[in-house]
């Protein structure tokens, strides 16, 4: 009681305070003026009166009391009651309840996804005049936000008042050492910044001190490191004896000179940043190699500078950059031979930070929170169900009150009350669950070994949130119960009986038809994702997945990495030996390992064709189960240092340099090599599923990573591997183990998040409306009884019945489907970019959903319909 | 105050007569028609109408607004309601009652 009256005074008592106090003081103020008026002075009237009116704050407090208590007694009273009726039917509440809570936690979990990814601004200073920039020659956003480190240079130069540019690095894991590991290699999350980002961002440190301007001066001067407050947090514990210790990072001491600030997590929502090192101490070949592009730029505008202002003043820069470079390397660069249009440069708004993972899952988190508002909707219109039906048997009730003289106000806040307590506790219900939902779709949005990073808190916005969702859905499904009671006519609903209801029936059948709409939207949204999900997952790859242990090795020094060559035919005779191993073969990297190599091949005479590359050793293709379609593999002869150069391609690859030949035989040439096509293999796919690209194989003269076939689970035999390697080459270190099927699966991790979940919500939907339509057809057969009973003792039989029982529901039902098509079609226009191989618009996807929402309508309906089949007349005539 | 315990009982029936004969009201206002009906005879101790006049409020027998004086000021104005009436009518019976009972026995004990 006392935390509820506290409660309630909070936003209740001061607005009370206020009348109370000006009532009393305008009865003073004419009281002292008609004693002036009498002769009195000012002072003397004003003595009378104080005189005369009493104690005057304990007079307020009286009135206080008597306004405030009864209204809480009331409020109380009702809320006991109304938790009284809840338990009496208690199975139904629950259900409610659960209902209620798993749509509005799903709704939370959304939010909280939506504020950490989209909603929060960077916690900087002033982060709405920050902006990152992109070049308009690639449309993937991934390579249109990423520049070199010399044009970041030079764009830092061009105007530093107007716009004050700094850089980031794109991060991945890295291995160091850190100071306190002894030795021991873990993996960690560095960015590389420019030295005034901190300085730009306005983020204080927590100890020690930032980065500052002259620490990037002379590049490789200063290593120094900062780390993130959370890092400190996590890995040393919070302790500040940190300071001025060494880290080891890429063959590099770096030392920790402070902590930043609590709260900054780095620019990049989406992922985590365990320290910072200055851009300026990278490798040498990083800072000056303009065809580099690691480093995502961005500024600060300068008072009154737009982002159309900062374009035209950086863009000019950026063209003069580049025709220097390309006067430089004219025909030498890679890709520089051919360049691309020059590009614009786009200044975007960068309040928000800079994110891939935001651009990629933008869509997919909109599409999701429109899924569980929709299930919410359907949870509500339930509930509101639930509510009305059992409003029905209070009817007679609520109407005696009413003419006996309750007031109607003091009854719709009975009800309000009653569905306040529902949705209160399908809040807290909801809350815990989002709490466990949220961090656990976090860690489904990206592969367990680069995990997303994302900032849920439990802040004062969620808390908004909850409370307004709570208010909503007491309304939503309150509301109706509550416009009954004041419809109600006491004189007509006592005198007759139970025969009258038909207005209600209309409301019942308008939900039913609600929930219906709904179901079939989210469930055909969901079905679309699981087909297109479906067929991802089935797609030829051109190489067998299962069944294949990835070992990523790495050697410890330059010097044996030049022995390597030897030491990896070695190694894989050796793990070929053991029992369980079918095949073994080595490649610069795992296909779908995210690692891609780019090269222009010129055909002699011929075109020029852009390809994938990829080393690989003999056996490769086998291991794989790549089909070789001409010619042969790679064989140990390739690999002998007089060996001629060979290459294998892809047949996409032989149909664009060759097109109408056979490519067997021909010879290609990559700057400065000529090379003979001595085989043409299956196209396999590398880092998306959806489409093959042209590919030219090398042979691979070194170790990289292994691929083992196994029988059975791969990962089983991955300690008996590792020994082996190590048994043959000492310095040859496994730095990680992983499936190939985990690689690939992984490039598919939001198509299944969004085609789990959203089925999930489809599933939990359909079960929803089902119960609301069962609930509706019980109800009616309940108050029908007598009317049924009276047609089977005048000799209806089975199928009368239930054309009796369903006609009222069928049109709802089918209004629904109808609605739900339409809005499912609508829906869809919005995941189609999703969508892979799927029309939205097909017989099929339109008819399964159909046909689970009607089969499920069936199965509810079953229990009622039975029920009025089997109806012994003679006691349904009693029934009252 | 002798006065002002002769009207405790007595003063949710004087301010519904009031409230009943004159229209609505504002505190000052019930306060100065009783002291001037009762030739000052009466005389609330001025304060404490306004939890009386509240307790009637929560009870239904008045309901009030807040409205502007014709010097521009905001006054909560008080007005008796339907209930208000019927509890008029009983508490006035009652006070006949108990009024003639005691003026009965002053006169013949």
């Amino acid at each position: 009681m006392s935390w509820l009256s506290r409660l309630v005074n909070v936003f209740r008592a001061s607005h009370l305070d206020r009348d109370l106090d000006e009532e009393q003081r305008f009865h003073l103020d004419s009281r002292v003026e008609d004693l002036m008026r009498q002769g009195l002075t000012r002072a003397e009237a004003d003595t009378e009166v104080a005189r005369q009116f009493g104690n005057r704050l304990g007079l307020r407090e009286q009135s206080r009391d008597i306004k405030l208590i009864p209204w809480l007694e009331s409020l109380l009273q009702d809320a006991r009651f109304g938790a009284r009726r809840l338990r009496q039917s208690a199975a139904v509440s629950a259900a409610a309840v659960v209902s209620l809570s798993l749509a509005i936690g799903g709704c939370l979990a959304a939010f909280a996804l939506l504020d950490a990814l989209l909603l929060r601004p960077l916690p900087v200073r002033e982060p709405e005049s920050l902006v990152y920039f992109t070049h308009g020659s690639d449309r993937d956003f991934r390579f249109a936000t990423v520049f070199s480190y010399p044009l970041f240079e030079r764009l830092r130069e061009v105007a530093p008042a107007k716009v004050d540019v700094f850089a980031t690095s794109v991060q991945g894991p890295q291995e160091a050492v850190l100071p306190d590991a002894g030795g021991e290699e873990e993996t960690v999350r560095a960015q590389y910044v420019s030295s005034n980002t901190f300085g730009i961002l306005g983020v204080a440190p927590a100890i020690g001190r930032l980065f500052t301007s002259e620490d990037d001066q002379r590049p490789g001067d200063h290593p120094v490191a900062v780390l993130s407050h959370a890092f400190w947090k996590r890995r040393f514990a919070a302790n500040p004896e940190i300071l001025g210790q060494w880290i080891q990072l890429d063959q590099r001491p770096l030392q920790i000179i402070g902590v930043a600030g609590r709260g900054f997590t780095g620019t990049e929502p989406g992922v985590r940043t365990d320290f910072w090192v200055q851009g300026a101490i990278s490798r040498r070949e990083l800072l000056t190699d303009a065809n580099n592009h690691w480093l995502r730029v961005w500024g600060r505008l300068g008072a009154g500078v737009t982002r159309e202002e900062a374009e035209g003043i950086l863009q000019p820069a950026v063209l003069d950059f580049l025709r220097e470079e390309n006067e430089g390397t004219r025909g030498k660069g890679r890709f520089g031979a051919d360049p691309p249009a020059p590009p614009t440069l786009r200044a975007q708004a960068g309040a928000h930070g800079l994110s891939p993972l935001r651009e990629a899952l933008r869509r997919p988190l909109l599409i999701l929170a429109a899924v569980v508002a929709l299930v919410l909707v359907i949870a509500c219109s339930n509930v509101a169900n639930l509510l009305l039906a059992r409003a029905a048997t209070r009817e007679r009730d609520l109407a005696l009150r009413i003419s006996i003289g309750a007031g109607r106000s003091r009854l719709v806040q009975q009800v309000l009350v009653e569905s306040g307590l529902l949705a209160a506790s399908a809040c807290v219900l909801g809350l815990l669950f989002a709490r466990a939902a949220a961090p656990a779709i976090v860690r489904m949005l990206a592969p367990a070994d680069n995990s997303a990073y994302l900032d849920l808190r439990l802040d004062g916005r969620l808390v908004v949130f909850v409370a307004a969702l709570g208010t909503l859905t007491t309304l939503l499904f309150g509301l109706a119960p509550a416009a009954r009671v004041f419809s109600l006519a006491p004189n007509a609903v006592l005198a007759a009986g139970v025969s009258r209801q038909s207005s209600r029936l209309g409301l019942l059948r308008l939900l039913v038809a609600a929930q219906v709409t709904f179901s079939l939207m989210v469930l055909f949204v969901g079905g679309l994702l699981l087909v297109s999900f479906q067929r991802l997952m089935r797609l030829d790859l051109g190489f067998v997945k299962s069944g294949v242990a990835l070992l990523t090795t790495r050697t410890s020094s330059q010097r044996e990495a030049q022995s390597a060559p030897l030491a990896g035919q070695l190694v894989l005779d050796r793990i070929r030996q053991v029992p369980e191993v079918e095949a073994a073969s080595a490649s610069g990297w795992a296909l779908f390992s995210g690692s891609v190599g780019g090269v222009w091949v010129q055909v002699p005479g011929g075109a020029r064709v852009e390809s994938s590359f990829l080393s690989v050793s003999p056996g490769f293709f086998a291991t794989m189960r790549i089909r070789v379609l001409e010619g042969r593999e790679f064989e140990p002869r390739d690999l002998e240092p007089d060996a001629p150069p060979v290459v294998v391609v892809n047949e996409l690859f032989a149909r664009r340099a060759f097109p109408g030949e056979r490519a067997l035989g021909k010879t290609v040439e990559r700057d400065p090599a000529r090379e003979e096509i001595v085989g043409v293999v299956d196209n396999a796919k590398d880092t998306d599923v959806r489409a093959a690209t042209p590919f030219l194989y090398t042979p691979l003269r070194g170790v990289g990573t292994l691929q083992v076939r196994t029988k059975g689970d791969p990962l089983t035999l991955a300690p008996r591997l590792r020994s082996e390697v190590l048994r043959v080459h000492p310095s040859l270190r496994v730095t990680s183990v992983t499936r190939q099927s985990t690689l690939v699966d992984d490039t598919l991790l939001r198509e299944r998040l969004l085609a789990l979940l959203s089925g999930f919500f489809g599933i939990l939907g359909l079960a929803l409306a089902a119960v609301g339509l069962y609930g509706v057809l019980n109800y009616f057969v309940v108050r029908q009884t007598r009317e049924i009973g009276i047609r089977i003792a005048l000799g209806a039989r089975g199928p009368a019945i239930v054309r009796c029982v369903l006609a009222h529901t069928a049109l709802s039902i089918a209004a629904g489907v109808i609605a739900g098509l339409a809005g499912g079609l609508y829906l869809a226009r919005f995941v189609a970019p999703l969508l892979f191989e799927v029309k939205p618009l097909g017989f099929w996807t339109l008819a399964l959903p159909v046909a689970a929402l009607l089969a499920a309508a069936a199965l509810a309906a079953l229990p009622p319909v039975r029920r009025a089949v089997r109806l012994d007349p003679v006691a349904a005539l009693r029934h009252e | 105050m002798a006065r002002y315990d002769a009207l405790q009982g007595a003063l949710p029936l004087l301010v519904l007569k009031i409230l009943a004969r004159r229209g609505p009201l504002h505190g000052y206002g019930i306060t100065a028609q009783i002291e001037g009906l009762s030739q000052d005879v009466l005389r609330v101790m001025e304060g404490s109408l306004y939890p009386a006049l509240h307790r009637m409020e929560e009870a239904g027998w008045i309901k009030a607004r807040w409205a502007s004086t014709e010097h521009k000021r905001r006054a909560r104005v008080y007005e008796i309601t339907a209930t208000g009436r019927k509890q008029l009518e009983a508490e006035e019976t009652r006070w006949h009652g108990v009024t003639g009972a005691v003026a009965h026995i002053l006169k013949h004990a």
